[in-house]
């Protein structure tokens, strides 16, 4: 008996000096306190090598689970990651309020124009309200071309279009076949939908769908594997290419033709053969000319992407007749020096004149020159381009008619077929 | 040489059938051994553990993740409240199937019935102290059982929960009830029980004059048969504590969801199978109170059992106790089946 305990009780040290070991093995946790929430969390005990995802979102300040939600204490990545919002991405719009949201971030400001949330629930980005009420007027739904739904429930309670809401829209519950199919088959390019496979439709949904360029298409360097830690206000074409350049709807087979070509060339490889380009259009990134209001929506329902996109030619080139609306910086608060200092490209002074838009939007990338000429530097490209106003040049066009097409009849670049 | 206080605990020698292993399965004796770990381990876990709704499953957390040992040691804790339930019912049936409740035992059964009872109340009251989104089944179903109860549901809720819903007041009411309510009463109990199974003539054998085997073993000798128990279940129990955590989930956010796939912890399994047929105060309360006082009665109304037979196995003379208790315990074990493969 008394040998049967000696081994037991050995076997029993054993086992414990067994359970000392294993405990010894695991990471040794890191923690960051970061300042804004003064709360302890330990996912950089795996995530070490996250970079910023930007300078105006450093690590120390937010942390991660102010963002991304998450267990901030655990250890084990199952129980750490099971309530995280949005998967890896936060800023999907199901849950986007409560990871970019509240009124020293992103939403509930007064100021309609910090009020980004709201902002992007009701732009036609998010909506498709456009989309929807065209197939739907086509196919017989709707007998006006009036916005009535949306991909899912918005409302604007104080409406500047006359819209106050839209339902959610159901293919399900239209009876045209085309419309069902429509409902199956478009509905891929809108900021609540996840891409369509392949590289070049690569993008995350929400915020990040524009803000976190996807690598390969980004002139940043991605992180990890495929993923992107990155929030940006430089953002390249390529990125709007993910849903703007990358085929073209069949109306009669209501389906989308995915394009299969890369392109290289940005003047010659765009989708629509018929389109005519002039040179900024090929030249420049599409953020240097439209605007936050046009990209994300003024806070308003709009009935279609026409209802909210109005900058043309003419808000930097002016007309024959007059010059392009400008504004001298005297306020050390204006919106021009916030956007400014996100992208830093150009080091905007108290008393530059930069461009603004009939709508009072800065062109804060661009600034008057002492001679009458303009600069405009690229947002993502950091390019320097001049440019002189259509005031005192040849040009015969008369100042009432200035949409695009008219200045393409002259100004367009001839294309290779 | 005089005895140490351990020896000191057991009489200086006892027939050597009432020790044997067979006889006991060791099931008593582990028994004292897992709560000893509880509260060992128990107080470890106080240094830590917060209740207080918003901190206490993230205070889980830091026991689990950041406390050195800390998440051994809970473990520890948790694998030895499951295994002390299943070794309370291995005793159980060991005492019917030995025919050793008889008088002048019959008191001691209903002391350790009542042991078994508060150790569930306490593994129940534990799981619920986790406080994270694996607990909403048993937090909202168990509480709101009580109410159903006529008459005097809703002053139960109101002792076990306190008032309003199963929130705020219902964590610092489970956790005084856990660490302090029933701990106090399973030690009043369990030591009454350990005290009266000496006072009953130690662990029920035939009288002196019916015995076969008159074979005595010294105290000495029974230590070291318990001491050889404890060695081998805590070697079990680390090395459960090792590979298998205690189950953690994510902190609770706002009030408690109860979803389709929720489970009540294991042992109350059966309970929520019978749920599912429909009026809970029947199934939920009505239904386990009578398997309970069945199986309290069982010394009462069933004829005693011959005094050969004591403490052998499956005598003829308690056919009909042993046939209840294995018709009580099939049920039970099938309902939680059905209720694991759905």
């Amino acid at each position: 008996m008394k040998k049967i305990l000696t081994i037991a009780s050995g076997l029993l040290l054993l086992t414990l000096a067994f359970a000392w070991w294993m405990s010894s093995r695991g990471p040794k946790p890191v923690e960051l306190i970061p300042t804004l929430t003064g709360q302890p969390e330990y996912c950089i005990t795996c995530h070490a090598d996250v970079p910023d995802i930007s300078p105006s979102h450093p690590t120390v300040t937010f942390g991660c689970v102010t963002c991304h939600g998450g267990e901030r204490l655990a250890l084990n990545a199952d129980l750490a990651h099971s309530t995280m919002r949005g998967g890896a991405n936060p800023s999907d719009l199901s849950v986007v309020e409560a990871s970019c949201g509240g009124s020293n971030c992103h939403s509930g400001s007064e100021a309609d124009d910090r009020n980004h949330i709201q902002r992007v629930m009701t732009s036609v980005q998010s909506t498709y309200a456009g989309a929807i009420a065209n197939i739907r007027y086509t196919f017989g739904a709707q007998t006006d071309l009036n916005a009535h739904f949306g991909i899912s429930a918005v409302t604007d309670d104080q409406t500047q279009t006359g819209i106050t809401s839209l339902a959610p829209f159901d293919p399900a519950s239209e009876t045209n076949p085309s419309i069902q199919k429509f409902g199956e088959e478009c509905l891929t390019c809108h900021l609540r939908a996840e891409p369509r496979e392949g590289d070049a439709y690569a993008r995350q949904t929400g915020c990040a769908a524009c803000h976190s360029p996807a690598p390969p298409l980004s002139s940043g360097e991605g992180w990890g594997e495929g993923k992107i830690h990155t929030l940006t206000t430089a953002i390249s074409y390529a990125q709007c290419n993910t849903c703007h350049n990358r085929g073209n709807y069949d109306l009669r087979s209501m389906t989308f033709v995915e394009r299969d070509d890369h392109p290289t060339q940005r003047i010659d490889d765009y989708y629509q053969p018929i389109a005519q380009f002039t040179q900024c259009e090929y030249t420049l990134d599409c953020v240097d000319c439209h605007t936050r209001d046009e990209a994300m929506g003024d806070g308003d329902i709009h009935a279609n992407q026409k209802s909210i996109e109005y900058v043309q030619c003419k808000t930097c080139h002016g007309t024959p007749t007059e010059l392009p609306l400008t504004k001298t910086l005297t306020d050390p608060n204006d919106i021009a020096f916030r956007l400014a200092f996100l992208n830093p490209v150009v080091d905007l002074q108290l008393g530059d004149t930069i461009i603004v838009t009939e709508k009072g939007e800065p062109l804060w990338n661009t600034k008057v020159l002492r001679d009458g000429t303009y600069e405009m530097i690229g947002k993502a490209t950091n390019q320097y381009f001049t440019f002189k106003p259509v005031m005192g040049s040849h040009c015969t066009q008369s100042g009432e008619d200035q949409s695009s097409s008219y200045c393409h009849e002259c100004h367009a670049v001839e294309r290779q077929p | 040489m005089r005895p140490s206080f351990f020896h000191h605990l057991h009489p200086p020698t006892i027939p050597a059938v009432q020790s044997r292993w067979r006889h006991t399965l060791g099931a008593g004796g582990t028994a004292i051994l897992l709560m000893l770990i509880l509260g060992v381990t128990g107080i470890l876990e106080m240094f830590y553990y917060v209740p207080n709704p918003q901190e206490a499953a993230l205070s889980v957390q830091t026991i689990t993740y950041h406390v050195p040992f800390g998440g051994f040691v809970r473990n520890l804790h948790y694998w030895s409240a499951q295994l002390l339930l299943i070794v309370s019912a291995i005793h159980l049936l060991r005492v019917v199937f030995t025919a050793s409740y008889g008088r002048p035992r019959r008191f001691n059964y209903l002391l350790g019935l009542g042991v078994f009872v508060l150790a569930i109340l306490l593994d129940f009251t534990g799981y619920i102290l986790r406080w994270d989104e694996g607990i909403c089944y048993p937090l909202v179903t168990g509480t709101n059982l009580l109410k159903t109860i006529p008459l005097i549901g809703d002053f139960l809720f109101r002792i076990a929960v306190g008032g309003g819903e199963a929130c705020n007041t219902a964590l610092l009411r489970f956790y005084t009830w856990h660490i302090f309510g029933l701990t106090i009463f399973v030690l009043i109990l369990g030591v009454w029980h350990a005290f009266r199974v000496r006072r009953d003539g130690g662990i029920a054998v035939p009288p002196p004059q019916l015995r076969t085997d008159n074979e005595r073993i010294s105290r000495n000798e029974l230590v070291r048969r318990e001491v050889l128990q404890i060695f081998v279940v805590s070697i079990v129990l680390i090395l459960m504590s090792i590979f298998l955590p205690a189950p953690i989930a994510a902190a609770m956010t706002g009030k408690p969801i109860v979803t389709e796939e929720a489970r009540a912890p294991w042992f109350f399994l059966w309970v929520q199978q019978m749920l599912k047929w429909g009026d809970p105060f029947l199934f939920g309360v009505l239904i386990p109170f009578a398997v309970l006082t069945l199986t309290a009665l069982i010394p009462y109304i069933l004829p005693e059992p011959a005094d050969a037979d004591i403490g052998s196995w499956f005598p003829k003379s308690n056919r009909l106790a042993q046939i209840i208790i294995i018709a009580i315990a099939l049920i039970v074990i099938v309902l939680t089946l059905m209720m694991v493969l759905t």
